[in-house]
């Protein structure tokens, strides 16, 4: 068969489990989990590939993988169904060699499909990840890196001093360049965190990943054995700066919080957006929303396929959605596929998909200024039972 | 037996709706054509070869249409096909659908027939959530030549009516008239027939040698009348939208927000699908004030709107009222603008501070692409 050589092809890790989300991954992928009222996380890294011209994406899946390989399905969402374009899930195998099983880590993951890269023969690979909510030109990142003559480059992002022991944290000279990797350091000596998007020649990562495996003591993992065995080498690897929006969803507090940050006339994250940054998702044939005498809309997304009777305010209700009289949605994320009964009252929640709230229940409370918000979380599926109480923080 | 289903997109009479639209691919209920319904009828009776029938405009239906695949329709074998005129020494621009049936032949007579194939028929200015698999059963049970769907409470003495029937007490057919304002105790034909394909295919071509070319006069009352052929009355009964005037129109899209219609328009069993825009979820602002309205994805909502149906992207920016309207993908309506009773076709801007009132029965009709 013949596979066109490509300049880039990305690898986009979908396989982790997501235990932070709790009850939200328990049986569904991370990159599976529902986002922005339509959209599911791994449509925006997907989407960035589209939208910079990627047209051939490796998706890397181990974890409760149904869900997820059948929303990516054969790619056609976002237009990765053509002659020479792809959205091939990549689930672990069983064969007759090192390659065999399951992804033992990040790198792992990558060595063990070294076959699917070479088909198409790139110059460069972009390593992505499903757990982020961002857009970003990934083609203006692969210019930069062929600019530079760098063999691997960083995205990174400045983040706050004190929260820079959470991250892989860059050190660089004035030319961007990183002479020190630091995973998750006590003491940090600069803000530039790595978004773990990096830009390979594939020569060279094909190279690293073979002899990382030759390793008994590695994690097998980008961040902690590949970029530093990498710069030791003395590989001249770069940081690309990205100020846009950027985050890392992989807590119910910041899958919350990102919810939140696409509202707003302004919003910090803005889900629309000119040609080249429309976020592609798989679309469900639902009809338009209605919207009741009754009901009461005020800075919220709501999606299609919704009957809204009752009164939303800053949240996101996704499609499918059912809202009874007299009910109140606030500061809340709504799953799909979400019944609120009549004078239900949700506050600071997420509710998973096809979750139901019955008539007068209450789930979540309000907080005050500046007090921690505890939101409480509803899994797929699960009911809220009427005139029940579901306390804030509280997971059900 | 295999089912292939024939689709007309008509030359319809909707005055500016329809300038540079088939009745198909007028827009309908927030994201959808009027061609969805009878595609997707179509689609989730198993119908998987269908034929698009068009003489003029066909661009824009062509347009939403694509290939078929949001109707899964792409496919190797079978598939979607448009049947728009074309000259040549055997072809002509046809005067009904007999002729353009005929100058469709190689379509009908493409693919293999097993004997007892069948041929669905439909329109696209009636819309209805039709369970086809039933009426095909309803059909061979019969043991009739041809079937028609009707929908009874149509005919009202004053709305002329493409086909209307007359049945007795046991559901035999004792009248028939065609484009004639039929009174309330006849039927209204709802465009939908079923027929086997052999009897079609050598109807057809003996109707189009006698120089006859219309498909309800000719075919059907005309064999009916003569004793050839029997008819099987299938009487739909759920809710029928006749588009076929621009106040029909505006009536039968205002009452999408009744539940009853809407959920049997949009019937949960037969999804009806269409074409795939990629918008973000629609935005209600802060002073947004919606009631009773079926609003579409992407729109952007800051002032009031009551009773309407928003299309897919519509603007409604603070301080505007509007009221009893269809407003269109991408229109906008600027800040203070006054509207009632108007249709806002495709991409529409009314700027701060318009006024436009219409009424119920002459809804105001603002061209695609105007300012106002």
């Amino acid at each position: 068969m013949y596979f066109e050589k490509k300049r880039v092809i990305a690898m986009l890790l979908a396989g982790g489990q997501g235990s932070r989300l709790h009850v939200l991954t328990r049986k569904t992928a991370k990159p599976a989990v529902p986002f922005g009222g339509k959209y599911r996380i791994i449509d925006f890294p997907l989407s960035n590939c589209v939208n910079s011209g990627i047209d051939t994406v490796g998706i890397l899946t181990q974890y409760q993988p149904l869900e997820l390989n059948e929303y990516i399905g054969n790619g056609q969402p976002w237009g990765l169904n053509k002659t020479h374009s792809c959205a091939q899930v990549l689930p672990p195998y069983e064969r007759n060699d090192k390659k065999s099983g399951w992804f033992e880590g990040t790198a792992n993951a990558i060595y063990k499909n070294i076959d699917f890269v070479d088909r198409f023969d790139p110059d460069y690979v972009v390593i992505l990840s499903g757990d982020h909510i961002y857009k970003m030109d990934y083609n203006a990142m692969v210019d930069y890196h062929v600019k530079n003559d760098a063999s691997v480059t960083i995205a990174v992002r400045t983040v706050p001093l004190a929260e820079a022991s959470r991250f892989g944290i860059l050190n660089t000279n004035p030319d961007n360049s990183i002479y020190e990797f630091e995973e998750k350091p006590k003491q940090p000596k600069s803000t530039n965190a790595s978004m773990g998007i990096y830009c390979f020649n594939w020569s060279v990562l094909r190279e690293a990943l073979i002899a990382d495996e030759e390793d008994p003591n590695s994690d097998k993992d980008f961040g902690k054995n590949i970029i530093p065995n990498l710069l030791n080498a003395g590989h001249k690897m770069m940081a690309y700066n990205f100020d846009g929006y950027w985050k890392d969803v992989g807590t119910i507090d910041s899958l919350w919080e990102a919810n939140m940050e696409t509202l707003g006339k302004n919003p910090e994250f803005d889900l629309r957006g000119g040609k080249r940054e429309t976020i592609y998702a798989r679309n469900s044939a639902l009809p338009s929303s209605y919207i009741d005498e009754d009901a009461k809309i005020v800075n919220a997304f709501v999606a299609e396929g919704c009957e809204v009777y009752g009164k939303v305010v800053h949240s996101v209700i996704s499609v499918g959605c059912s809202i009874g009289k007299g009910a109140l949605i606030e500061d809340s994320v709504v799953m799909p596929g979400v019944v609120i009964e009549d004078g239900a009252i949700v506050r600071h929640a997420i509710l998973g998909e096809n979750s139901k709230v019955g008539k007068n229940a209450v789930v979540g409370g309000a907080f005050a200024e500046g007090e921690k918000k505890q939101i409480s979380v509803t899994s797929k599926g699960a009911v809220v039972e009427a005139n029940t109480v579901l306390l804030p923080g509280e997971m059900l | 037996m295999n089912v292939t289903g024939i689709i007309f997109t008509n030359d319809a009479t909707m005055g500016e709706l329809t300038n540079k639209r088939t009745s198909g691919s007028i827009p309908f209920g927030g994201r959808y054509r009027q061609i969805d319904w009878a595609l997707s009828n179509m689609t989730c009776a198993g119908i998987r070869h269908i034929g698009v029938i068009s003489r003029h405009s066909y661009q824009s239906l062509m347009h939403h249409i694509g290939d078929g695949e949001e109707w899964g329709l792409e496919l190797e074998e079978g598939g979607l096909e448009f049947l728009t005129p074309y000259a040549s020494a055997t072809n002509y621009l046809y005067r009904g659908k007999l002729e353009s049936i005929y100058n469709a032949m190689d379509f009908l007579e493409y693919s293999d027939n097993d004997g007892d194939d069948l041929v669905v028929m439909s329109d696209s200015a009636i819309l209805a959530n039709v369970d086809l698999a039933d009426v095909i059963r309803s059909h061979v049970a019969s043991g009739k030549h041809v079937t028609v769907v009707t929908k009874a409470g149509i005919a009202n003495g004053e709305k002329k009516l493409d086909l209307a029937l007359k049945l007795d007490d046991n559901g035999e057919v004792a009248d028939m008239v065609v484009d004639f304002a039929a009174a309330e105790d006849y039927v209204a034909s709802m465009d939908i027939f079923v027929l086997s394909k052999a009897r079609l295919i050598s109807w057809v071509k003996e109707m189009v040698a006698r120089d006859k070319y219309h498909m309800d006069r000719d075919l059907v009352m005309g064999g009916w009348r003569r004793g050839q052929i029997g008819i099987n009355v299938y009487q739909f009964a759920g809710t029928a939208l006749y588009n076929e005037s621009v106040e029909e129109y505006f009536a039968n899209s205002l009452s999408l927000i009744d539940k009853e219609t809407r959920h049997d328009i949009f019937n949960g069993n037969h999804p009806v699908y269409t074409k795939v825009r990629d918008r973000v979820p629609t935005y209600y602002g802060e002073k947004c004030d919606i009631e009773n309205c079926l609003i579409a994805d992407g729109c952007m909502l800051e002032g009031e709107v009551e009773d309407s149906v928003l299309f897919r992207q519509v603007s409604i920016e603070e301080g505007a009222e509007v009221e009893n309207c269809i407003i269109m993908n991408d229109s906008v309506v600027g800040a203070g603008a006054e509207l009632k009773y108007v249709i806002l076709d495709k991409n529409v801007t009314v700027t701060p501070g318009a006024k436009l009132i219409g009424t119920k029965k002459n809804p105001i009709v603002v061209k695609r692409g105007e300012t106002v």
